[in-house]
This record gives C-alpha cells, structure tokens and sequence, in this order.
C-alpha cells in the first residue's frame, strides 16, 4: 500500500491524462492499418462530425464543473433541430427561426436549472426526466418521422466551408475559445470551480451560488439548442432520434477528459479531449471496417471504463490514509 | 399553541395525502377515465390492461430493490433486449424449459456483473451507478444485436413445443392471466423477501446509510449484489413475459424500459434517497402509469404524447420526492 | 481597567440565544478593544461557538445589541460581516480544496482583482504581510492545516479586516505552527488589528491574549486584563464547580494483556504498536489529524490497511473489514455520529439491532419480537429518552442517539470497544452517563479504546494514556500520576518554547 515509486507515478499519469493517452494509441495504432485515416480530408471530415458533440461537451463541462451535469441535452438538442426546420418550413425567416429554436434551448435549461439548482434536485435524475420528456416531444412533433429542411442555404450551414475548413469545425472552434475564455478569465467561471470545489465555501465568500450555477444550466440549454439547429443543418433533416443516447455519451466524454463528476476539476480543453476520444474511436472504426453493432459494444464498453476508472481514482483519494 | 396545533395537523394531513397521492390519483384516473369512455370498465379492456402491466410490472418490481438499495439501474433496457433475443432463439434447439432457465440466468448474471463492476471501482453514489450501468445497457444491447444478427425473431418460426411461452402470452388460469399469477407470486417473494429477510433489511441499512451499515458489520457489498441480481432476474422475467405476449424478439425490444421502471417505482413513492420505500408501493406506481397510458389510448392521445406525459410526470415524482425529504 | 484608554472595536451588549430547550446564550456583554487580542475561555457548550456565530451571522440573536466599529449590527449575513471588516477562522477552514491558494485568499471578487493575474499579485502581497512563503499558485488540497490557516488569515485582511476571530485555532497545530501563529498575531496587532482568540488551552491565553473573558453555561463570568488572573481562579471560573463530580472513578480492575497491536503503517501512521489490557480505559490523546482516528479505523479494518498484526490473547487475528472486527470481539463508536454511526430516518430499534443481525435471525428471516426485545432491553438498560423504540432516531437529541449507538454494542457484549469522540456535542448530564457506562464495561473485564478531543476527559477516564504526533506514538502516561502539561508536550511533538 506504500503508494511509492514508478507503479504510483504511471498510475497517475493513467488517470490524469487517460484522454490524451487514448487518443496517442488510436493514433498509433490507426498508422499500421492501411487505411485512408491520416489523409487531410478525412481527419478534417472527422473533425468536422466531432464539432456537434464538442459544442454539447462545452456547455455540459459547465455544469459538471459546477458540480451538476446535464442529461437533458440531447432531448434539447433534437427537439432544438426539429423546431428550427418546422418554423422554416412554415415560412418563417432562416435567423428568426434558428433564434427561437436557441431561445427554446435556454428556456429548457433555465427550468433545469431551477429544479437541479434552486429546488437542489438531483441534477442527473431529473434532467434525465426532462430529456425523456423532450424526446416525447420530438417523437409528437415529427411523428417519429424525419422531416426534410426545405430552405437550401439552410443546409449550407452544417455543410458548407469556409477558406478549405468546414463551418462546422470553425463555429467549434468559436465556441472552444468561448467558453474556455469563460472559464478561465471572468469572474462567473472561477465562480463556478469555486462552487463545484466546494459549495458552502462559496456560499459563505458572497459568491451567488444559485444564481451562478443556475447560469450555468441555461448555457448547457443554449449551446445544446444551437448544437441541434447545427445538427439537423448538417443531415439536412430533423428527426427524433439522434438524441437517444448523446447525452449519456457526451457527459461521459467530459469524464474523459478529466473533468470529474465530483465537481471543481476539469477545464474546457479537456472535455474537448475527452469527446475527440469518442470522435476518434468511432472514426477509426468506421476505417477499419468495424460492424456498426460491434462499434455500440466499444462505445459502451468505453464508457464503462471511464466511469470505472473515474470512480476508482475517487475511492483511492478517499481511502489514501 | 392552538395555533401550532392546526398547523401540524395540516401538515400531518398533508404528508399523509402526499404518501397516498398515488392511490388518490389512481382512482382518479379511473373515475374520469370510466365518465369519458365506459368501454374503460368493459372485461375486455381491463383483461387488456392485465396483460399489458405485466412486463413493466415485473421490471419495476425488481428495480424497487436497486433504489431502495441507494443505487439506480439503467442497464435494465439492455438486458431485457439481451434476454429476449437469447431466449427465443434457444427454445428451437434446446427445448422451452432449458431455454427459460438459460434467459433467466443471462438476466440474473447481467445485473451481478453490473454490481460487481461498481463495487470494484468502488463507485458509490448513484451519479456513478447511472453512468456505468448505461455503459453497460449499451454492452449487452450491442451483444443481443450481435448475437440476433439485428434481425427480429418470430413464434411462428419456431417448430419446437413453445407451450409455456404461450401460455404466459396469452393463457389463463381461471379469469387471471397467467402473466399476473406470474406478478402475484413475484410480489409475494418480493414482498416476503422485503418485510421478513435479513437480507432485505441488510438492504435498506445499505441504502439508508452505507458507512455506518458497514461500521455495523452489515455486509454492503453482498446487499449490493443482491439488488441488481435481482434486478436483473426480474428484467429477464419481464423480458419472457414481454415477448411472448407480442410473439417476437428484436433486440431493441427493452428500449424505455429502464425509465419507465424508474417512473413507476418513484412515482409509486420510494423515495431516490435510498433506505425506503416498498414493491406494494411499486405496484401502485406501475398501475398508475399504466391505467394513465392505457387512458390516453382510448381518448385518442398519440403514443408520442404518452412519453411526453411520462417524462413530466416523472419530473414531477423526482421533484416532489425531493421536496418530501429534505 | 486597561489604561492604554485604547476605543472599543467591537462592543456586545446583554445577547441571548435560545435553541429549543437550551438557552445557548444568556445576556452575554463583552468588549474587545481596538489592537488588542482577547481571549475567550470555556468549556466546550460554554456558548462561544454560539456567540461567534452570531457575530459573523449564522445565527439571528434573540435580544441585545451588537455594535461594531460604531455601527449597530442587526441582521447581518457571513458576507457583510465580512465585508464589514469582521473576519471568522473556524475550526474547520473554509477553503475551496480544488482552487489554488491565490484564488482562495480572494474567492468571489476575480473581477475586483482584473483576472488571475491581479488576483495572484494581491494574494501574495497579503500573504507577504503576514510573512508567510506558499506560493499562490499551489493547491489548497496539498497544503498542511497549518498552512491552509495561514491562507485563511491572508483572506481575512483582504477584507481590511478590523478584527480577525479565531476559533480554536491551535487544535490542529503542532508546536513549531504554534510559534509562527504567535508571530502573526503579534504582527496583526502591530497593525492595528484586534483579535477575539477563542481557546480552552490555558497555555496560550496565558501567552499572548491582553484581555480573557470566562464564559461559562452560555454566561460570561469575568472580563479581565490577562494580569490580573490566575491561572487557578481561571479554572475554577471555567469549571465553576468541584471538578472531582464531573467523572466517575476509573475502573479498578486492570487485568492481564488482552490484545496487542504490531505495527500499523500506512501513508499517515508510522510503525504504531501498543497492547491493551482486559478492564482497561486507554486514552489517545493528539491533535486533530494527527493520526488517532485512523489507528482506530485501521484495527477496526474500516480503512484498507495490511501488513500489521494484531494478536488478541496471544492469538493472531486477521482482520480485513468492519465485520471481521465484530467477529473478533470488537465494537466501534465512530467519530461522527450522524454520518457514520447512524441510520437517520431508521427507527431506535433497528439502529440498536444493527450489530446483532445473528440474535434475531433464523435461516435468514428476521424475528421481529426478539429484535423487539433487543430494542427495549437497551433503551431501559442505558435510559434511552424515547417515546417508543419505533420512533425515528433522527428525533431524539445527541445524547440518546449516542446511546443507541453504545446499546448497538452493548448487546453484542464486545470484549473491546473503540469509542472516538463519545461525547462530542452531548450535554454534562448525558456524558456522565456514558462515563458510567464505559466503567461497567471496563469493569465487567472489557477493554475500552478512547479518543477524545477534551483532554479533560482522556485523562480523568483512561488508566493509561497514548499521545499520538504525526501518525507515530510518541508517550505513554500513566494520567494519574503525570501532569497534563508533559503529556501535552508530547501530543504536540516537543515540548520546546517558541524560539
């Protein structure tokens, strides 16, 4: 139990860095397979599919960080989807329709909020309530049917370039320095570590922590909203069913990177680690010619790990006496 | 004082009405349901709804234990689309009863490697449980997947005697539905096992507080065992039910399962909080959603619509679970 | 009175406070003069937490004033207090663990210090001001308790503070601590700060304080300057009465050697071995971390710990977990009574039943009506105040839940009962109780390890006394015939004066 010597300092690094040692072995790995994987365009094209679930990691690590999380996201994000291509359709102008369908995100988080924060619900259980409610919704609305964007310009949002590199990876990138100058440099992010580190202490030095935290769910709402208005611009399509299992993965990909559900730890360009992972894996699958039923198996099983992982690191400091 | 008196007699009121707002609001239901459309109480509908809790009832039942247990369960989807799969495809070769026993034990060694790998990584809050049984849901979904090849499997394919299977579809034993005699006698071990066991109550000083159940020599590890053990055996049970009354397998027969077993068993009243709560209490919460189900159906509501009440009615439950015990 | 003519910082006029059934505070005055460091001694239950807590706004007072700085104090919170210029260190800090020490020393006003890097500039010129070294960027969590004080103080002047309140602050620091904190007070008071110093330690009142105010019952006995006490009249102020009532005797019967311990060792404990005797109270006595709970807890098999031996009656005894112990003969009363030792919402009964699932146990079904019996024969036996044994144990006060916990083990007759903190938090009638009972068991040939931060306690209950520095033990005393003072020293690692 002497926690000395080279076994601790490898464990260590493991753990700390599991993220970024994942994705070295994928990218080691992925050199000996033959396969188109480290042409441009395909590591642009991966880059490109990442962008949505890195946009939903960046507001979910908020929460996390806060010591939260979101569950609700990917029942924002679809219904966010269908909601902008309905109210086009309808004939309502591109902007406005993709306002509101935000709108309707951050509305979405703010009643997160105000249940996982202000009522002190248990965030996970009841964000899970809320995402199933929103997948009811979007099965309502589309009649479980995918409905078609009529509006082309619409489409040229999620798949459109910009000087050689897609939209979609620059609105990322926006977004992660964003959300990382959040975090990093303004009062309201080191208010959230604070809070997430260790809530009554932040109570106690002034710091608004309901209305901080709070704040935090509504921007987890928003950017999951925009996340669904980029998605259904990229298929083209709104449908009910993208979001299943999103959140789940997203929250965990957060995990990944180092961001811990005990609050207080982790940072923006971690999450974005931690969802490259996922991105990465199912990349190098698809190369690899993977079944899609076996590539479900590695993703939960990945999961699995993580979350293993996560929790062992936290019984090993619990139990360092 | 007097004062202070009827307050604590409103409040006394009010906590009892919260504790039975399930039973309240099930007849509510009824009584509005059987007003709007008196097809409601007509034998056909309600043998209908016999068979039609049978499934959910037998998953939220086993779930009750993993919550009272201070855990949650989210592998339950996975399982039941593994069991399935697996059960029907081995009634062919290996004849009905050994196929049953096989599909039950995949259930019951399903939700122990659930506990076995949360104990190992020595995860011990319900955030943690959430997340890694997901994880696994997604495993053993992907198995049946692989396992079935994707495609639905079907009774009419199988040449083998499927008797039980049959019965347990659609069979009865007198005016009860063999599924719901399956129910009674699940209830009464469950119950039995719950109120009388030392094991049931090693499982409510788990979920009650697990430092000081250990501190007093409890052994929390078994307890954890044994609640997703039985979670997973109750979700095979509800898994064989489920199909045979459809008379298909495909493996993504679970889907939703794993939260509508949660809604009943919360809105039934056991508390997420751990340490109580009561299968009795699971049976309402079950009834509840599924007489609300079965109303909207016969007003016309779209399944879509369901879900969309489900996942409010869930919030709620969570929301008012908290607000009981602050 | 002080001549110095210095003005009155702070002024508190006839408080009081009263939770259900205890009046907590009982017109207490008090006035604490600009620059100066005032004491206030008293038992614990004296009221001085209670009072500190009114000043910085946890609580709401019942009555009287409060004037500070010639403002007159009404419904204030932690945050304006602060802000006011009146900072709190509690006994147990308040620090974000996972943030760095910059970021702690000026939590909640990043925008105030124009980002991290104003943020870091300010800290360390705060923690320059009270001549302390750590490096702002470190973390907190990797910060010793001393330390993590030190952060606390340079938070405290970030306010401009006025006056700085220190609860208890020496509990958790070794000798060489000590000293530095002597220098910073002298270094606050040069600037003009005052300083309410809360202690029971009479050492350091005697040291450092101008002014002492005995508080005793929720009332202030005495306010004096430091020279014009003795210490004998400050302990007869703070006991108030003949001290000699306050335990039973010790047990009498101290028996051959029961078990033996063979070094414990793990990150915190280093090579820790004791024996213990049959009819034995042996008392640990230590600062708060300094490693008592966790010998406990590592005999108790409630840490992972291996590689040590334990031997009861010569034979050795493997143990692993919580009910490997229970098997061996042992009972544990944890340190924190609501968080490890009970199950709340639960009923008295199945709290006292919890240890002895065997008793009332057949083929695995439970049998209610011994588990019944179980309940009611230690509630009569131990005077449980209970309307019923079916009653939650969440209502009944600290001293009756202790009970339920004492009666737990009672039932299973432990041959060795580890008692961490028995009486922590428990009113004088209900700790004399349960000062008779660990007598009984002691004299009934049981063997009882106690913790206890009142060293009071430790030393008129125990026949023989451990101190515990730094995870090794360090002494071994026979409290009847050593002074407090040497055995003391020993528990704070030497027994030096400040240099």
């Amino acid at each position: 139990m002497n926690g000395t010597g080279k076994g601790a300092t490898l464990y260590k690094i493991l753990t700390k860095q599991k993220a970024l040692i994942a994705i070295l072995v994928m990218l080691i790995g992925m050199l000996f397979s033959h396969s188109n994987f480290y042409s441009a365009f395909n590591l642009l094209q991966m880059l490109s599919s990442t962008s949505i679930l890195l946009i939903l990691a960046f507001g979910v690590t908020l929460t996390i960080i806060a010591g939260g999380c979101d569950l609700s996201i990917g029942g924002i994000m679809v219904v966010a989807g269908i909601v902008s291509i309905k109210l086009m359709n309808a004939g309502m102008p591109m902007g406005l329709a993709i306002f509101l369908a935000i709108l309707f995100g951050t509305v979405v988080g703010f009643v997160n909020g105000f249940l996982a924060v202000h009522q002190k619900t248990e965030p996970f259980i009841i964000t899970l309530g809320i995402g199933l409610l929103l997948t009811g919704v979007a099965q309502q609305l589309t009649n479980a049917h995918p409905v078609p964007a009529q509006n082309p310009s619409f489409m040229m949002i999620g798949n459109g370039y910009f000087h050689g590199v897609p939209n979609l990876v620059i609105i990322m990138l926006v977004l992660f320095a964003l959300t990382y100058w959040l975090m990093r440099y303004t009062e309201f992010g080191r208010n959230l570590y604070a809070i997430g580190g260790d809530y009554e202490v932040a109570r106690y030095s002034g710091i608004d922590v309901i209305r901080t935290k709070w704040l935090a769910f509504v921007i987890s709402g928003t950017m999951a909203a925009l996340a669904g208005v980029l998605l259904s611009s990229e298929l083209n399509t709104g449908s009910a069913v993208y979001g299943e299992t999103t959140a789940l993965v997203v929250n965990c990909g957060v995990v990944v990177g180092g961001t811990s559900f005990a609050g207080g730890i982790g940072g923006i360009p971690q999450s974005a680690l931690g969802l490259l992972v996922f991105g990465l894996l199912g990349n190098s699958m698809n190369m690899l010619n993977i079944s899609s039923y076996f590539q479900i198996m590695l993703q939960g099983a990945v999961i699995v790990a993580i979350i293993w992982l996560d929790s062992y690191a936290q019984k090993r400091k619990r139990e360092a006496v | 004082m007097t004062v202070q008196g009827t307050n604590s007699a409103i409040r006394v009121g009010a906590s009892i009405l919260r504790d039975y707002l399930v039973l309240v609001m099930i007849a509510a239901l009824v009584a509005l349901t059987a007003l709007i459309e008196p097809k409601f109480l007509s034998p056909e509908n309600l043998t209908n709804i016999m068979f039609q809790f049978g499934p959910l009832m037998m998953v939220a039942l086993g779930t009750t234990f993993v919550i009272i247990g201070g855990f949650i369960d989210l592998s339950i989807a996975g399982t039941i689309n593994l069991v399935a799969v697996v059960t029907i495809s081995l009634i062919q070769p290996m004849g009905q009863v050994p196929a049953l026993l096989t599909g039950l034990a995949t259930g019951t060694v399903c939700g122990a490697l659930n506990s076995v790998l949360i104990l190992s990584s020595g995860a011990l809050t319900q955030a943690e449980a959430l997340f890694m049984t997901f994880g696994l849901s997604t495993v053993y979904s992907a198995i049946a997947l692989l396992y079935s090849h994707g495609s639905t499997m079907h009774f009419w394919d199988i040449t083998a005697s499927k008797s039980i299977f049959q019965a347990i579809g659609s069979g009865s034993l007198g005016f009860l539905s063999w599924s719901f005699v399956i129910f009674l006698i699940s209830l009464a071990a469950l119950w039995v096992f719950q109120e009388m066991t030392a094991e049931g109550r090693a499982v409510r000083l788990t979920g009650g507080n697990k430092t000081a159940a250990r501190l007093a020599g409890v052994r929390i590890s078994r307890s954890i065992v044994v609640i997703y053990a039985i979670g997973g055996f109750m979700a095979a049970l509800g898994a064989i039910v489920l199909f045979s009354r459809v008379t298909t397998a495909s493996p993504v027969i679970g889907v939703g399962y794993e939260t509508n077993a949660i809604l009943a068993v919360v809105v039934g009243g056991t508390t997420l909080k751990g340490g109580k709560g009561s299968v009795l209490r699971t049976v309402m919460g079950v009834l509840l959603v599924v007489l609300m189900s079965n109303c909207l159906n016969l007003l016309g509501v779209s399944t879509y619509l369901q879900v969309v009440a489900e996942g409010a009615i869930l919030t709620f439950a969570i929301w008012l679970d908290n607000r009981k015990h602050m | 009175m002080d001549s110095g003519g210095s003005e009155v910082i702070l002024s508190i006029k006839d408080v009081c406070k009263s939770f259900p059934g205890v009046k907590a505070l009982d017109k207490v005055s008090i006035d604490v003069k600009r620059a100066m460091v005032h004491g206030i001694v008293g038992e614990n239950g004296a009221g001085k937490s209670t009072l500190m807590k009114i000043l910085s706004g946890v609580y709401e007072k019942d009555s009287g004033t409060v004037v500070f700085d010639g403002q007159q104090i009404e419904h204030t919170t932690p945050q304006q207090s602060m802000q006011r210029g009146l900072a709190i260190i509690y006994q147990e800090l308040n620090l974000v663990n996972t943030m760095s020490v910059g970021e702690n020393v000026l939590l909640g006003r990043f925008r105030e210090m124009k980002g991290m890097r104003g943020t870091h500039a300010k800290a360390r010129e705060l923690l320059d001001r009270i001549g302390s070294k750590i490096g702002t960027t470190r973390l907190v969590s990797e910060l010793s308790v001393s330390e993590k004080q030190m952060v606390e103080i340079a938070k405290a002047l970030s306010f401009e503070s006025k006056l700085i309140i220190m609860d208890e602050p020496s509990s958790s620091l070794t000798a060489e601590e000590m000293c530095e904190l002597v220098k910073i007070i002298q270094q606050l008071k040069d600037q003009g700060i005052s300083i309410i110093y809360i202690s029971h330690k009479l050492d350091e009142i005697f040291e450092f304080c101008d002014n002492v105010s005995v508080m005793r019952d929720g009332r202030v006995i005495d306010t004096k300057p430091k020279s014009e006490f003795t210490r004998n009249e400050l302990i007869m102020q703070m006991v108030g009465r003949e001290i000699e009532n306050e335990y039973p005797e010790r047990p009498q019967r101290v028996g051959e050697v029961l078990m033996e311990v063979r070094s414990i060792n793990t990150r915190k404990l280093h090579d820790v071995s004791f024996s213990l005797h049959k009819g034995e109270i042996l008392g640990f006595v230590g600062l708060v971390g300094a490693g008592r709970t966790e010998i406990v807890r590592a005999l108790f098999g409630a840490d992972r710990v291996r590689g040590h031996q334990v031997l009861i009656e010569g034979k050795p005894t493997p143990i692993l977990n919580p009910r490997d112990a229970i098997g061996a003969g042992f009972g544990f009363i944890p340190e924190d009574r609501k968080l490890q030792g009970l199950v709340l919402p639960f009923s008295v009964e199945s709290n006292i039943s919890m240890a002895s699932f065997r008793k009332f146990t057949r083929l695995g079904f439970l049998r209610k009506s011994i588990e019944k019996e179980i309940g009611t024969r230690q509630v009569k036996a131990l005077s449980v105040k209970t309307p019923s044994t079916k009653v939650p144990v969440v209502n009944l006060s600290g001293g009756n839940q202790q009970k339920c916990i004492v009666g737990r083990w009672l039932e299973i007759s432990p041959s060795i009962l580890i008692m961490d903190e028995p009486t922590k938090g428990i009113d004088v009638g209900a700790k004399y109780e349960i000062y008779m009972l660990m007598k009984d068991i002691a004299e009934r040939g049981g063997a009882i390890i106690l913790i206890s931060s009142e060293l009071p306690e430790v030393l008129n209950m125990s026949n023989r006394v451990l101190t515990v520095f730094e995870g090794r033990i360090t002494g071994e005393f026979d409290p009847k015939v050593t002074s407090a003072d040497k055995i003391m020293s020993a528990a704070l690692g030497f027994d030096g004066e400040c240099s």
